[in-house]
């Protein structure tokens, strides 16, 4: 901006100051000519110097051929050492060789039984690692674990009590699964708490708290509550089992250790399927709700309606507050009408009461219709987002797959729960608002004919 | 012990086939108690009526007016009426019993697909489950329809035969 500025003044001023632009030319040339001098002294300043450093060179010669000894002497005591050393390697190499060789002489088939020995201390730590009797036997599976490190690095050997303890440990194991133990453990609630507890364990199996099962987490060796338990009757058995002194009761089982109670966490609760739904699920919702308090109304209304038609079909006194009381006053009306112009105003005064019989009742319908279909359109989007993710990501992973289509499946559920009360209620309201609507047309005229009889 | 046996066969079967079987249960439990209610009413109490009917129009005198022709008309609709009463809603639930086994075979199919993604394979022992709660409560509402079908629709035949009957047994004068 500064520059424009500054261009914008010299071009205003250029024309008026012509003279000060030819002064200016020849400071520009007087510049240009000190600069050539100035780099002239500057190549003789140069050559000055390089002369005075070739005398330095040539005094230091004798130094330079006095360090260039030096370094030799150095290097040739270094390839002494070296060959000294690897001497040295050598020898030891051999005696390493005899040394190890004599071991393995020693040992002979202990060597195979250490082997042995080792392989059967890991398997059994990863076997007591995933054992309920774990959490009753503390400490067990840090001494395996021990134990299978020291034999794998070979510099120390077991001692006949180490050996020992390894077989007691798995005789013990093989024992303790066949007993149903009551003991004290720290249980983790489903709250989070710890207490102290009373636990029973079933051999290998289950362990359970007085109602609850717990589940023993392998990875960090504590007791947690599993925080959605089976159904009743199994915790009806868990807490017969915890209350029985030695009788048999009958117990329900989780054979597979944990990993079918495992599952029930993972299930979602009801709550979290609606939420699965999404948008589409809500609508579905939010019509069924109408079409319930739509249909409930009519429900309570016709209902009504009904007690009081089948009331005046018994009394001979006409009450204009119900259907038919309202299609018989029109005889009281036209008393010297003949028969065709009666019927006549009968049939008008029937038409006028059947809207207000069969109100909102095709909306009813209709929802009960259009329920299970919005439900398919939620299935088909969820469906098609299902196969977008699995186009960007592949095949690889069937969770993938198989969550995205039981959450789109729950649209269809959704249609049908609200489909099927809906065309129950209809069916039945139907049926009550047809009765009401014959009655009026096949029996109205027929009362009429009666009270003139009995009249 | 052998009524413990067949109730623990019962229990087990409910159980496999989830919620959605008991209700189809409830569902065809009502419809034949519907259906045996209209069973019994067009065996005995309907005959009963119906030779009531015939023996009021029988004792009256007059057969040829108006008045006589609207009562005529008002004492057949009424007896129709109280032979078709809840048939619709018999037709209704027989319509629901496929539609609630839809139901089942969906949330069955959901279970499947939920063991799926926690498992993440196809391992057949853990589907088992899903699978019969998906094919036993279509299966039982397939058998609900059909045990319904022919129900109502023997109603529905009676019920029009005997219409027509009541109206040929109350002959009009001319």
């Amino acid at each position: 901006m500064r520059t424009v500025f500054k261009y914008l003044v010299s071009g205003l001023f250029a024309s008026v100051v012509a003279t000060g632009a030819v002064a200016q030319e020849q400071d520009k040339a007087l510049d240009l000519d000190q600069l050539l001098k100035r780099l002239e002294q500057g190549q003789i300043a140069q050559n000055q110097q390089n002369e005075r450093r070739e005398q330095e060179f040539r005094q230091k010669v004798a130094q330079q051929d006095q360090m260039l000894e030096q370094a030799r002497q150095e290097r040739n005591q270094k390839l002494a050492t070296s060959e000294q050393l690897e001497r040295q390697f050598q020898e030891n190499e051999y005696k390493l060789g005899d040394m190890n060789k004599a071991l393995s002489d020693r040992m002979g088939s202990l060597k195979e039984l250490f082997g042995v020995l080792q392989q059967v201390a890991g398997d059994t730590k990863s076997k007591f690692q995933n054992s309920v009797i774990s959490a009753q036997i503390p400490g067990r599976i840090e001494f395996l674990e021990d134990m299978a490190q020291s034999m794998g690095k070979s510099s120390k050997m077991a001692s006949i009590e180490e050996i020992e303890r390894v077989w007691f440990e798995i005789q013990r194991e093989m024992t303790e699964s066949g007993k149903v133990v009551k003991f004290e453990a720290d249980v983790i609630e489903a709250d989070g708490e710890k207490e102290r507890e009373q636990v029973v364990r079933v051999g290998s199996f289950a362990l359970i708290s007085e109602d609850d099962y717990l589940i023993h987490n392998p990875a960090t060796g504590t007791i947690s509550e599993l925080v959605r338990q089976p159904a009743d009757r199994y915790g009806d058995s868990a807490e017969r089992l915890h209350e029985s002194d030695g009788e048999l009761v009958k117990f329900g089982v989780d054979p597979t250790g944990g990993s079918i109670l495992g599952l029930l966490v993972q299930a979602p609760t009801l709550k979290e399927r609606i939420e699965q739904g999404g948008l589409v699920g809500y609508i579905i919702l939010a019509v069924g709700a109408i079409g319930l308090l739509l249909a409930l109304e009519r429900l309570f209304t016709l209902s009504i309606i009904r007690a009081k038609v089948k009331k005046q079909l018994k009394s001979d006194t006409i009450k204009q507050t119900n259907p038919l009381g309202r299609v018989l006053h029109v005889r009281d009306e036209f008393p010297d009408a003949d028969t065709e112009t009666l019927e006549l105003k009968l049939t008008e005064a029937i038409l006028a009461e059947v809207p207000r019989l069969s109100r909102n009742l095709t909306i009813v319908k209709i929802i009960s219709v259009v329920a299970p279909l919005m439900g398919l359109l939620g299935t088909v989007t969820g469906m098609i987002l299902t196969f977008q993710a699995i186009t960007l990501f592949g095949t690889g992973d069937p969770k993938l797959m198989a969550g995205g289509i039981s959450s789109a499946l729950i649209t269809t559920v959704l249609g049908l729960v609200v489909a099927i009360p809906m065309t129950l209620l209809y069916a039945i309201l139907n049926t009550r608002s047809k009765n009401i609507v014959h009655i009026l047309q096949e029996q109205a005229s027929g009362v009429i004919a009666e009270r003139a009889e009995r009249s | 012990m052998f009524f413990m046996e067949f109730f623990e066969a019962i229990r087990d079967f409910v159980e496999s086939g989830g919620q959605v079987l008991l209700a189809i249960g409830i569902l065809i439990f009502v419809m034949w108690l519907l259906i045996l209610e209209r069973v019994f009413y067009v065996f005995i109490w309907h005959k009963n009526y119906k030779k009531e009917t015939i023996a009021k129009w029988k004792a009256r005198e007059d057969k040829s007016s108006w008045n006589a022709e609207q009562i005529r008309q008002a004492m057949i609709s009424r007896v129709s009426l109280k032979l078709n009463s809840s048939i619709p809603v018999i037709q209704a639930l027989v319509a629901l019993c496929p539609l609630l086994g839809l139901m089942g075979t969906v949330t069955g199919m959901i279970e499947v697909f939920d063991v799926m993604a926690i498992s993440g394979s196809g391992n057949a022992r853990s589907m088992a489950a899903g699978v019969s709660k998906a094919t036993i409560p279509t299966m039982a509402g397939m058998v609900g329809a059909l045990s319904g079908v022919f129900a109502s629709t023997w109603l529905n035949r009676t019920s029009k035969a005997e219409r027509t009957h009541i109206e040929d047994a109350l002959p009009l004068d001319h």
